[in-house]
């Protein structure tokens, strides 16, 4: 098996281009911090905390919380990495950590019974607006309307729409990191997508220009 | 191949999920069928939408410290833990509830003595005697509001502050102060200014990877390659590559519009390799990149000034 990689560029040479963290392959990342190289962990940290804190916030709508459970999904990751199988890509793995972080710490909320309510009127009535061409939608409008219709998907949609569409995992990370079957991320997958359209369309207008 | 066929298997082709032969058909579908052209146009147009979510999130710049702390050995800690100034630290590592009988004797008797000394090099002023009573123990008391806020930013001193209880996100950090992130690798990077200088970067990042196709060398004997990196980023560029297009054809950059369309069919084709591509398909995407002179285009944008582009 041959590695296609960006190996044969004097990436250096380019300005700008891939410095830093990028220099650095994942696996040999992993291996540099299984042999007690810290400074390699900060690099895993650079890259990959900004997906990972993102992925987090989309499952649990709350920014505090996201960072509570980025840093927890880095310490579980640092203490297990010894045991990551070779095999597995880095962001897949840390993508499965933060899944069961998020996962445990909605469900503790559950417990709590201070989850958000997602049958919160305010949240459902948002196809019942006017609707707004998409032109003249701000993106914080966007953004906001984006959010809220994410947290109406239930957990195994919303964890398999945020991978597909936001961080563009392929069908086979996303069954990595969540442990679903292929037939039920694909049904999963075109449920959350009907059920964002639907939401999104009346803002959208009907048919969006393309 | 049917319209319900195409359709049913038309978000699976557009996430590059089906294998070249279905993917092929549905290709040819497309190209003769205006309905579901038009669906798939409404499924990008939808994704583009998508691609602009920006939840405004940062990675706030103690978050790393925070994480350091439970992990690796704290790397940023350049104040001497040996000997006196480690037991020095320790006074000051407040709040610590399991305080032993020997540090606070400790510091009462080093209150007392610099209590002493205080009231020593004050001149008792006759009718300020009850005012300059001195107060030793608040004077010496290792309050953490006592220590100064210029010492917090300081990363000498951040063990004062770092070290003073429970781990979690005891300091609500500045969240416009973040890592910089410029060039990591991440599938979310923010699409709030899709600006010429967004559209650099991505052609920049654009061209290191064709330009990495280019070079790659095929033998003979190979059958396979992994190319699954390449294609993770590629991915990643044609959503952006997208929203560029349609932002350059919006602002009336037909130049820019125009390059972005070459590239985007180089895009697809590599974001749709398996993992493991077959070697004569890698083979085929460098030979349209040689023949394209994509790269020397792509480098022609990046040397062209702002205004002609």
């Amino acid at each position: 098996m041959k590695r296609l990689a960006l190996d044969e560029l004097n990436l250096e040479a380019q300005p700008g281009a891939f410095a830093g963290t990028l220099m650095n392959s994942s696996r040999d990342l992993v291996a540099r911090v299984c042999q007690g190289d810290q400074e390699a962990f900060r690099l895993i940290f650079d890259r990959y905390s900004r997906p990972v804190i993102g992925f987090i916030y989309d499952m649990v709508s709350d920014r505090d919380l996201a960072e509570e459970l980025t840093q927890e999904t880095f310490v579980r990751a640092y203490r297990g990495i010894r045991g990551m199988n070779a095999e597995t890509k880095l962001s897949t793995w840390l993508f499965g950590i933060a899944r069961n972080v998020a996962r445990e710490s909605l469900r503790a909320r559950v417990r709590a019974n201070r989850h958000v309510d997602l049958e919160d009127k305010s949240v459902l009535d948002l196809s019942d607006n006017e609707p707004v061409p998409v032109e003249r939608l701000l993106s914080k409008e966007l953004n906001d309307l984006i959010c809220r219709s994410l947290a109406t998907l239930d957990e195994d949609k919303r964890v398999v729409f945020t991978l597909k569409v936001f961080h563009h995992c392929s069908y086979e990370e996303i069954a990595d990191i969540t442990g679903f079957s292929l037939a039920k991320l694909k049904s999963d997958l075109h449920r959350a997508r009907a059920e964002m359209r639907r939401r999104i369309k009346p803002y959208a207008g009907v048919g969006y220009e393309v | 191949m049917k319209c319900e066929g195409c359709l049913e298997l038309l978000e699976e082709y557009l996430d590059g999920e089906l294998a070249e032969r279905e993917a092929s058909e549905i290709a040819a579908h497309l190209i003769t069928c205006a309905a579901c052209s038009a669906e798939r146009a409404t499924l990008a147009v939808e994704q583009e939408m998508f691609s602009r979510y920006d939840r405004e999130l940062e990675v706030p710049a103690l978050l790393w410290e925070q994480v350091a702390e439970q992990t690796v050995s704290p790397l940023s800690k350049p104040v001497s833990q040996n000997g006196f100034s480690a037991l020095v630290a320790s006074w000051f590592r407040v709040p610590s509830f399991g305080f032993s009988l020997a540090t606070a004797a400790a510091l009462i008797v080093i209150a007392l003595v610099i209590g002493m000394a205080y009231m020593r090099t004050q001149k008792p002023e006759p009718n300020k005697v009850l005012a300059e009573t001195p107060r030793p123990i608040t004077v010496t008391s290792p309050e953490p509001k006592q220590v100064p806020k210029g010492d917090q930013a300081e990363p000498g001193n951040r063990d004062f502050v770092a070290n003073n209880g429970s781990s979690a996100r005891r300091l609500r950090p500045n969240r416009h102060s973040t890592i910089d992130q410029s060039d990591v690798l991440s599938s979310d990077l923010g699409y709030l200014d899709v600006d010429d200088q967004d559209t650099a970067k991505h052609i920049e990042q654009t061209q290191n990877l064709l330009r990495s196709i280019r070079n790659v060398s095929v033998a003979d004997g190979d059958e396979e390659i992994d190319v699954s990196y390449d294609k993770a980023l590629s991915r990643r560029l044609l959503n952006e590559n997208i929203v560029l297009r349609r932002d350059a054809e919006m602002k009336a950059k037909f130049p820019t519009k125009s390059l972005l369309a070459d590239v985007e069919p180089l895009l697809i084709d590599i974001a749709n390799l398996p993992d493991r591509a077959r070697a004569e398909d890698v083979r085929e995407i460098k030979e349209r990149v040689q023949k394209t002179e994509i790269v020397a285009a792509l480098m022609g944008y990046q040397d062209r000034g702002p205004n002609n582009r």
